[in-house]
């Protein structure tokens, strides 16, 4: 009878020979993939985090969702649920990388090597740079060697041990993690890799690193390496860089890296949120309208319904999230070289005038701080980027409605950690303001 | 053997002490195999020998052995006896006379689940067994209801008993393909069911072994009674009604509340009124007079039919029951309906002296049209959220609000604030259809004289469907545009194989020895399948044939197997002096292979006190036992292959195969094991007019199978660990009094049950459950803990918090705070009931008969998780509000509760001490009244028997809380996931008591008629 007491899972299958063949590894690798396209991670809420946390009336979260309004309001309760979530997704797709450089050595080939160490390190960093700078004080706030970070975890995870109950590393231990793997990632990628990551997305993902610590020659240099893709051009229209590929695998000529959503794939979750065919969970104010130029046709990417502003940003359903865009390098590398004095690969005001030329505006004759700046919020509207430029810009913010003003370094802008992790690892020390 | 010309026909009928005809009494020639059974009026005819004696017999009544005489009428009255000593209770494999018990075991009845508008049994045994806690958790129909014997042993395994029913251990497992769980136990008609019996204690439940701590439900359906065939036919009809409604704002209240709040909330008047006109449809608000109520518009007035068939009779040889109903029971919320067609066949044939083979099969088809869990926004209960000033109708469109925007006829998805449910619930649906064969032969070979060999095959066999279509004008819900179908295929298939051996001796007279030895197999398989996809030419298109785009597919399987070696001694000494041991040995696939084998064993005393010379003859007392117990015993319900380090093939990217880590190793996983210890004193009074039982017991469960949060950093969530302990304690006190016998009579039944549940060891953190539920050590399983709200402050109208932090000197620090950031989490109160009981009070009257159940459950807490929406005062945004909140803070110096109304303001949202409420409630649960023609009426329209009734369900409530229903546990956070579901929830049980736009119970009200011929 002892027999008939072995029955095995068909549905899946023992750890233990997962990571066999080199095969094997890298559909590991792919699987990593599905672990960022989670909608807790870059299926939207990184990016709704972040600009929500920013908000400062541009736009406003009407939704019935805690979560987000919590972020809105700058008043994040420790059970915060999308807090949590993001938190476990992120690290469950860098154990997931781990796992893939763990059996690294069992690709047959040195060229499927060095790509699927490369892709693993770009997700890694990614990831880690995401979270350092949600769950963590800015490295412009403070010591950065000081303050504290997030964990690092580097190796993949077969039991629960002690050893797991891990404690967080500085914020300039993670950054330094982050440009490590990035600056591998960078030298192992081959130059074309389909949608997945490439040298140029490691390069243009350097370049946001650089940028956030205010080291702008490098950033200058990386963007300008990223800028150097094979074929990489801007979308001629605005719109059809966010619009045109529903249910179209494959990234854009603008696209450096862009998370692939299909109907049978991934989803949206930016759709869900932003768009007026689905929740209409956000309103868009005349603060933010009003900003626009005249004749700018980023501001026809807005719908009107029944006296209220939505952003058409995410309006196709299957969309594809974009993580990675030329537009970001050129003016990443505009404000780098701005910055820093120098122009590495072309004139600030080039880049900036490349930039107003795709959207129908008139080339500027001179160039300020505040004018990159400027384009900067408007193209990279609802990517993401609005907390971080915010902390990175020394700026401030106030939640709708309200004459509160919090600067860049409010602890109310770092999300604590999750209770569940506080709860499951005493040896996390709590964020400021939560404890 | 006695010529033929020497019998004579005897006829009679038995009737209770009011008169009223017993159905179904076993009438038996004593000492032949000669007999038959009453029919629907008790009447009966039976040829025999001149000279004879009659054994007369039902469950519930005392037998009676009249002698026949010379007479060729008789008439017998039964006497009601719930103690009846020699009542034969039906145990694990097997029976055993009432007096012998050694262990906890209530049975009852099936006129206690008969005919209740109820889907599935176990609902009517609410408030009938002391000890057995049955929640419904919400009024949609045909979805799990929870059953506790003896308060909850698990904290991440399955908490439900074990079902067994004719033998067979049957699939009681939620299979739904939604957070939503279904019930597999109401595919069983009630109307089949002989009698119940729930094993309580170890020395009951050891013989199930790795399955024995949760308690075992034994149900024995009908069987066929020697006699000419007995014709009985049933019909039901009703309505059910919601058992209460939440008082929300009306329009001018909304508008004033709304304004108030905009205002609060940093918004000009402007804003304020541009969006209470975008709310009203573009309409001027004001003065419109539109006032919807929209949680009427959730809810209908519900029928309600049922049509039952039986036959039942055989001869000496052969003896047959058959039986066939159709119930339509419609649920309190719009689209909600259950239908479900049963049929049974039971066959018993003794084809020699020594074989007795048979067979039972049940046979089903349930239909369940179900509703979405009760988080979607497609829920009708979530509708409560839309504003009075949306009209229903959109005057615009002439369409319901939401349908189509009028400015482009394309589904609107900006209008209302938030989806309409009413448009699922109108152009979609999700049936769930679930065939069953639920079904055994055996054979019973007697080897030698009190050696009886039973052998049983049985299986049980579920093909359930799922099958949901949502129309395109549900796109803003459902995302994919022109229709969207979702189909699923379930199979279940479990196989069970039983061999044992029963002995039963008398030695010297006064030693009674009672043997049993066996052994048993069970396997079980569920494969599954689903396709979804969208994309329909028109919504007259629902199968996915015609879907243009297949979105999703996917296949599973999984099994597990179960060898199982058992044995049960009873030993009697002179009718006194009572010793049981018990014990099972488990092998199950579902652990490791160092802990694949564990063993149950369980010892029982005990001492029938009446017995003994000095109180044979007592006047007074006329029953005392005393009985004792100590077993241990298993409980494996935790998912397939939890014990084993995986890899999930299912994280491909758009196209492109991929893999991952899904679970971690637990080499050393094992059983829950439980130590339970039971004593009880049983109890009768004047010849057992008075007659109950008291007990106590202590059930200590260690090595639970905890789904252990671990850091995140690690990658997981949880791991499955054999770590922690967990102590339910309790009483349970029964009492069952014949108040007044004669024409008149009256008896009243009552029981109650107190428990308290203790995490004892967790061996790491606190689990965190949904919203406060929490495992935490020292308190009981789903203890609340949180902010603790402290009011209102009387100066600002913030929501304070006590800080309940350390302070300086280590004291707990009671000052308070407006950040509930920085307040302490403490426990916040006890989802569990500490008392649980009820009271059946019957009248008889002549024909008439009454029958009122009252149900109490006491103690318990319920977190209102609905109330961070709709009672905050607008501060987690637009959605209607209940009436409470007019009573909000306004100007400073304001003494109230309820905060500062700001809209989108987060003041007071912060999941606390402010939604815990008292759950306590007393309910009138049933009350039938039955009316019985007199037999000579009956008989001039050519029937034997002819009873007509009107029943209630939950008539009256009892309580103090204000939410929809105090009997309430949300379904997408009270269930562990379907066993084939990859993401395995083990949080059910930590999440309870929690109201989330959660449907009340319905109140039944039915007519009915039973006809006999």
């Amino acid at each position: 009878c002892n027999d008939k007491l072995n029955v095995e899972p068909v549905d899946n299958i023992n750890a233990d020979v997962a990571l066999s063949t080199s095969n094997d590894v890298e559909a590991a690798m792919v699987g990593s993939y599905t672990g960022i396209q989670n909608i807790e991670a870059y299926g939207g809420y990184f990016q709704l985090t972040s600009d929500l946390l920013a908000n400062s009336g541009d736009i406003e979260f009407v939704g019935t969702f805690i979560p987000p309004n919590q972020y809105q309001r700058k008043v994040v309760l420790r059970d915060n649920g999308f807090t949590e979530s993001t938190w476990l997704v992120s690290y469950n797709a860098i154990n997931r990388v781990n796992n893939v450089l763990s059996a690294i050595d069992r690709l047959d080939t040195p060229a499927k090597k060095a790509r699927v160490e490369g892709e693993a390190r770009f997700i890694r960093s990614l990831v880690y740079f995401d979270l350092v700078r949600l769950y963590a004080k800015a490295w412009n706030d403070g010591s950065p060697q000081s303050n504290l970070g997030v964990p690092l975890v580097l190796t993949p995870t077969s039991i629960i041990a002690p050893a797991n109950q891990v404690s967080r590393n500085t914020v300039a231990e993670v950054y330094a993690q982050v440009i490590t793997d990035l600056t591998a990632a960078e030298t192992l990628l081959p130059a074309s890799n389909g949608f997945f990551a490439s040298k140029y997305a490691a390069a243009g993902l350097l370049a946001r690193v650089y940028l956030q610590q205010g080291n702008y020659p490098a950033a200058a240099a990386a963007a300008n390496r990223a800028l150097q893709v094979p074929g990489g051009a801007l979308v001629p229209d605005y719109a059809d860089e966010f619009t045109s590929n529903n249910d179209l695998l494959g990234n854009t000529t603008e696209d450096l890296f862009a998370i692939q959503v299909t109907a049978q794939s991934g989803r949206n979750e930016l759709n869900t949120f932003y768009s007026a065919d689905r929740r209409a969970d956000i309103e868009v104010q005349d603060q933010l309208l009003d900003q626009f130029e005249e004749g700018d046709a980023r501001a026809e990417l807005f719908q009107t319904i029944s006296g209220v502003v939505y952003s058409a940003k995410y309006n196709v359903l299957y969309g594809n999230v974009k993580l990675l865009r030329l537009a970001e390098m050129y003016l990443t590398r505009a404000e780098a070289n701005f910055r820093a004095g120098t122009s590495v690969g072309a004139a600030p005001l080039a880049d900036i005038n490349r930039i107003r030329t795709r959207v129908g505006l008139p080339d500027l004759a001179m160039l300020t701080l505040a004018d990159i700046l400027k384009e900067r919020r408007l193209e990279l509207l609802f990517e993401g980027f609005g907390l971080h430029d915010l902390k990175r810009t020394q700026g401030s913010t106030s939640p709708p409605n309200t004459t509160e003003v919090l600067p860049f370094n409010s602890n109310r802008l770092v999300l604590p950690i999750p209770l569940r992790e506080i709860n499951a690892n005493p040896n996390l020390v709590q964020n400021p303001g939560y404890e | 053997s006695a010529a033929v010309g020497q019998t004579r026909v005897l006829s009679g009928r038995v009737t209770d002490a009011g008169g009223s005809g017993l159905p179904g009494v076993t009438v038996l020639e004593r000492g032949t195999t000669n007999g038959t059974s009453t029919s629907a009026d008790g009447s009966f005819t039976l040829s025999v020998r001149p000279g004879a004696t009659l054994t007369i017999s039902s469950i519930g009544f005392v037998t009676q052995t009249p002698s026949v005489g010379e007479r060729t009428k008789l008439s017998i009255t039964l006497v009601s006896n719930a103690t009846a000593l020699s009542e034969a209770v039906v145990v694990g494999y097997g029976t055993q006379a009432k007096r012998d018990l050694t262990g906890s075991v209530v049975q009852l009845s099936g006129k206690e689940v008969a005919n209740a508008p109820l889907p599935s049994f176990e609902q009517a045994l609410q408030g009938k067994a002391a000890g057995v806690f049955v929640e419904s958790g919400s009024g949609k129909l045909g979805q799990g209801i929870r059953v506790r014997v003896r308060g909850v042993s698990s904290i991440s395994g399955d908490n439900q008993p074990l079902y067994v029913v004719d033998g067979i251990p049957v699939v009681s497992d939620n299979l739904s393909s939604t957070s939503a769980t279904t019930n597999p136990i109401a595919d069983i008609n009630p109307n089949d069911i002989a009698s119940i019996s729930v094993l309580k204690d170890a020395a009951a439940t050891a013989i199930y072994g790795s399955r024995g701590t949760n308690g075992v439900v034994i149900v024995t359906t009908k069987r066929g009674q020697q006699g000419g065939t007995r014709f009985t036919l049933g019909y039901q009809t009703g309505w059910s009604t919601p058992t209460n409604k939440r008082e929300f704002l009306n329009a001018t209240e909304y508008i004033e509340l709304l304004t108030e709040a905009g205002l609060n909330g940093g918004f000009s008047q402007a804003s304020i009124n541009a969006r209470l006109t975008r709310y009203a449809a573009q309409a001027d608000y004001a003065t419109n007079g539109v006032n919807t109520n929209w949680q009427d518009r959730a809810f209908q007035k519900a029928p309600f039919s049922q049509y039952d068939l039986s036959l039942s009779g055989g001869n000496e040889k052969t003896k047959f029951f058959f039986s066939g109903q159709y119930s339509d029971n419609n649920g309190i919320l719009v689209d909600n309906r259950y239908q479900r067609i049963n049929t049974r066949f039971n066959l018993d044939n003794q084809a020699t002296d020594r074989l007795k083979m048979g067979l039972n099969i049940g046979l089903s088809r349930s239909v369940n049209e179900r509703l979405p869990n009760d988080n979607a926004f497609s829920s009708p209960m979530q509708i409560v959220a839309l504003a009075p000033i949306t009209p229903f109708i959109d005057p615009r469109s002439g369409l319901m609000s939401g349908l189509l925007d009028p400015a482009t006829g394309e589904p609107n998805t900006t209008f209302p604030f938030y989806y309409n449910p009413l448009i699922s619930v109108q152009n979609g649906d999700y049936v769930t259809t679930s065939y069953r064969i639920l079904g055994n032969v055996y054979a019973q070979y007697q080897l030698l004289p009190g050696l009886m060999f039973n052998s049983q095959l049985g299986t049980d066999i579920i093909n359930q469907s799922e099958n949901q279509f949502l129309g395109r004008v549900t796109s803003r819900n459902t995302g994919p545009t022109n229709g969207f179908g979702f189909n699923a295929t379930t199979n279940s298939a479990r196989l069970v194989v039983n061999n044992y051996l029963g002995y039963n001796k008398v030695l010297n007279e006064v030693h009674t020895l009672d043997l049993t030895l066996g052994t048993s197999y069970e396997e079980t398989q569920i494969k599954t399948n689903s396709v979804e996809g969208s994309q329909f030419a028109s919504d007259a298109y629902k199968t996915l044939v015609s879907a243009a785009q297949i979105t999703a597919g996917s296949s599973g399987e999984t099994a597990s197997t179960l060898v199982s070696y058992f044995g049960r001694a009873n030993y009697n000494y002179a009718g006194k002096y009572l010793l049981g041991l018990s014990a099972r040995l488990d092998g199950s696939s579902r652990f490791g292979v160092n802990n694949r084998y564990g063993f149950f064993p369980a010892a029982s005393v005990g001492w029938l006190v009446s017995e003994e010379s000095f109180l044979q003859n007592n006047a007074v007392l006329s029953l005392l036992k005393i009985r004792g117990s100590l077993g241990r015993t298993g409980n494996q319900g935790i998912p397939n292959f939890a014990a084993l380090p995986l890899y999930s093939g299912t994280s491909g990217y758009v196209g492109i195969p991929g893999q991952r880590p899904l679970q971690l190793a637990s080499p050393d996983l094992t059983w829950e094991s439980t130590t339970q210890a039971d004593v009880g004193i049983e109890f009768g009074f004047l010849d057992g007019r008075f007659s109950g039982e008291v007990g106590a017991y202590l059930k200590k469960t260690s090595d639970l199978v905890l789904s252990q949060p671990v850091p995140g950093t690690s990658g997981f969530a949880s791991v499955f660990r054999n770590v922690g302990d967990m102590e339910n304690r309790g009483i349970e006190l029964s009492l069952t009094t014949r108040n007044i016998e004669g024409p008149f009579t009256w008896t009243t039944s009552f029981n109650a049950a107190r428990n308290r549940n203790r995490v004892t060891n967790l061996d790491g953190p606190p689990i965190l459950g949904s919203n406060l539920n929490r495992a935490q050590e020292g308190q009981p399983l789903g203890v609340f803990v949180g902010p603790e709200f402290a009011g209102v402050d009387p100066a600002t109208g913030n929501a304070l918090y006590y800080l309940n932090t350390p302070d300086a000197n280590g004291n707990n620090d009671r000052s308070t705070t407006d950040v509930s950031n920085e307040a302490g989490l403490v426990p916040l109160g006890d989802p569990n009931p500490t008392w649980t009981g009820g009271i059946t009070n019957t009248f008889t009257f002549k024909g008439f008969d009454l029958n009122v159940v009252v149900v109490g459950v006491f103690g318990n807490k319920i977190f209102d998780s609905g109330a961070q929406f709709y009672s905050v005062g607008f501060n987690n945004g637009p959605d209607n509000q209940t009436r409470d909140q007019l009573r909000r803070w306004r100007q400073p110096g304001d003494i109230t509760d309820v905060p500062r109304a700001e809209l989108f303001g987060g003041n007071g949202i912060a999941l606390s001490s402010k939604f815990v409420r008292d759950g306590d409630y007393g309910r009138l649960r049933t009350a039938t009244l039955g009316y019985t023609l007199p037999v000579t009426l009956a008989q001039r329209v050519r029937l034997q028997s002819v009873r007509v009734f009107a029943q209630g369900l939950n008539l009256l409530t009892f309580t103090k809380y204000k939410g929809w229903d105090p009997e309430v546990s949300t379904d997408y956070l009270a269930g562990n996931s379907n066993p084939t579901g990859n993401g395995t929830s083990t949080q059910g049980n930590i999440n309870q008591g929690i109201d989330f736009y959660t449907a009340p119970q319905p109140r039944t009200y039915t007519f009915g008629v039973t006809l006999g011929f």
